[in-house]
């Protein structure tokens, strides 16, 4: 069994000759092409991640300025709504005046109407009353009065109406 | 039945003619000589195919070789020389898959473990002291090297230096050989004893039947599932071994290279 741990320098020989002939040949014909696939492998990932990078980059800014414009738009229409509710007020507010200031001349014109209106009817009705009463006392004497006198007894009697109703 | 005679047949060189002899030296074509060849030859024939191999089997081989690459590159040898790396990495493969090659052929039925031969596994080491010198004398320069040998901070006494310094340069290079020579043992000895452990299951079946062929019949089949498992643990013991190895030989490699 001494053999088992006896190192044999003709095998150790053998071994650094295989060992550095198996290093320069893997060197040559598998590490440096599997190595070189590795790197651009690696290059092309890295690349690749770089331009995702730049891709989700250039979609945060677009975003941004979207968001940006989002914002201005909001502001705008905020400030067009602000706008027409004070045109609408405004409108409002100028109708009710035009329309107060209407309704208070119809009013007023309607008064000064009826007003006249009530005046002439005053006046026919006294007129009336009077022809009436002259008629009635005409009656009541049985005897015709001149036609002049009675223009006369009558312009006096409503002189005296109107003056009773001034009082 | 001689046990030490079957360990012998199984575990130890056996020359096929010689080649060259001198002395105490002989070179010649051995059953160990043949089997690193022979492993040597489809390492360069499987590794180039499985590299350019674009699908089919070949594209599974070149998934698991390029997985172990990735992995060597980025646990061992990158965290230890940085951007040195690259000038290093084709060693550390090479040297990671020529030992898991030759564990791996070691536990094929009939097929001899190379790497429990401690002139195989010595020879490693020797290169492992070659690399670890070459690189530190490549980084530092000869003497800067040599001088690295010595650590820094140490007391400046006039009369102590003279003879500490020389003491403690020899210790640093004792130091260093018996890295190398922990190695050697550490593989040799863990794949030696997985065979061993084997064939002693193995050999139980005939040292039982010699009490009646009845009880070696009776002990078979646990004398075989033992060496079945054992050798399942040697397929474990023999990717670990030779991540081991690269692995320390990478640091003490990178520690020649960064030495402070």
């Amino acid at each position: 069994m001494d053999k088992l741990i006896s190192p044999d320098p003709g095998l150790m020989l053998w071994t650094i000759v295989t060992f550095l002939a198996l290093v320069v040949l893997l060197k040559r014909y598998a590490w440096g092409p599997l190595l070189t696939a590795i790197a651009d492998r690696e290059a092309r990932l890295k690349s690749d991640a770089d331009a995702a990078e730049a891709a989700r980059a250039e979609a945060q800014r677009i975003k941004d300025e979207l968001s940006g414009r989002l914002a201005s738009v909001e502001a705008r229409r905020q400030e067009v709504l602000d706008q027409a509710a004070r045109d609408g007020e405004a409108v409002l507010s100028r109708f009710k005046e035009t329309a107060q200031k209407e309704s208070q001349e119809l009013r007023d014109k309607t008064l000064a109407e009826l007003a006249r209106e009530k005046e002439r009817l005053v006046r026919e009705l006294r007129r009336e009353t009077a022809e009436l009463s002259v008629l009635a006392a005409e009656k009541l004497l049985r005897k015709s009065v001149d036609p002049a006198v009675e223009k006369k007894v009558l312009d006096e009697f409503l002189r005296d109406v109107e003056a009773r109703g001034r009082h | 039945m001689n046990f030490e005679e079957i360990l012998g047949h199984h575990l130890l060189d056996h020359p096929y003619f010689p080649l060259f002899s001198k002395g105490s030296f002989t070179l010649a074509v051995t059953r160990h000589s043949m089997t690193m060849l022979v492993v040597a030859v489809l390492l360069c024939a499987l590794l180039p195919l499985a590299v350019r191999a674009r699908s089919g089997v070949g594209l599974v081989g070149r998934v698991i070789v390029e997985e172990l690459v990735l992995f060597i590159r980025g646990k061992m040898i990158v965290p230890i020389f940085g951007h040195a790396a690259d000038t290093y990495l084709p060693y550390f493969l090479t040297l990671f898959f020529f030992i898991l090659g030759c564990n791996l052929w070691g536990l094929l039925p009939g097929a001899s473990a190379v790497t429990g031969n401690v002139s195989v596994t010595a020879a490693l080491a020797l290169c492992t002291f070659a690399l670890i010198n070459l690189a530190g004398i490549s980084s530092h320069g000869f003497f800067a090297h040599l001088g690295n040998f010595v650590p820094g901070g140490m007391p400046s006494i006039w009369w102590l230096s003279p003879l500490l310094v020389p003491l403690i340069f020899v210790i640093e290079i004792v130091s260093m050989a018996a890295k190398c020579v922990a190695l050697c043992i550490r593989l040799f000895a863990n794949i030696l004893s997985g065979h061993i452990v084997s064939l002693a299951f193995l050999c139980m079946i005939f040292i039982f039947s010699q009490f009646g062929k009845a009880v070696g019949l009776g002990v078979a089949p646990m004398a075989v599932g033992l060496a079945l498992f054992v050798s399942a643990l040697d397929l474990l013991v023999a990717l670990i071994q030779a991540y081991v190895f690269t692995l320390l030989t990478a640091v003490f490699v990178g520690m020649a290279v960064h030495s402070h």
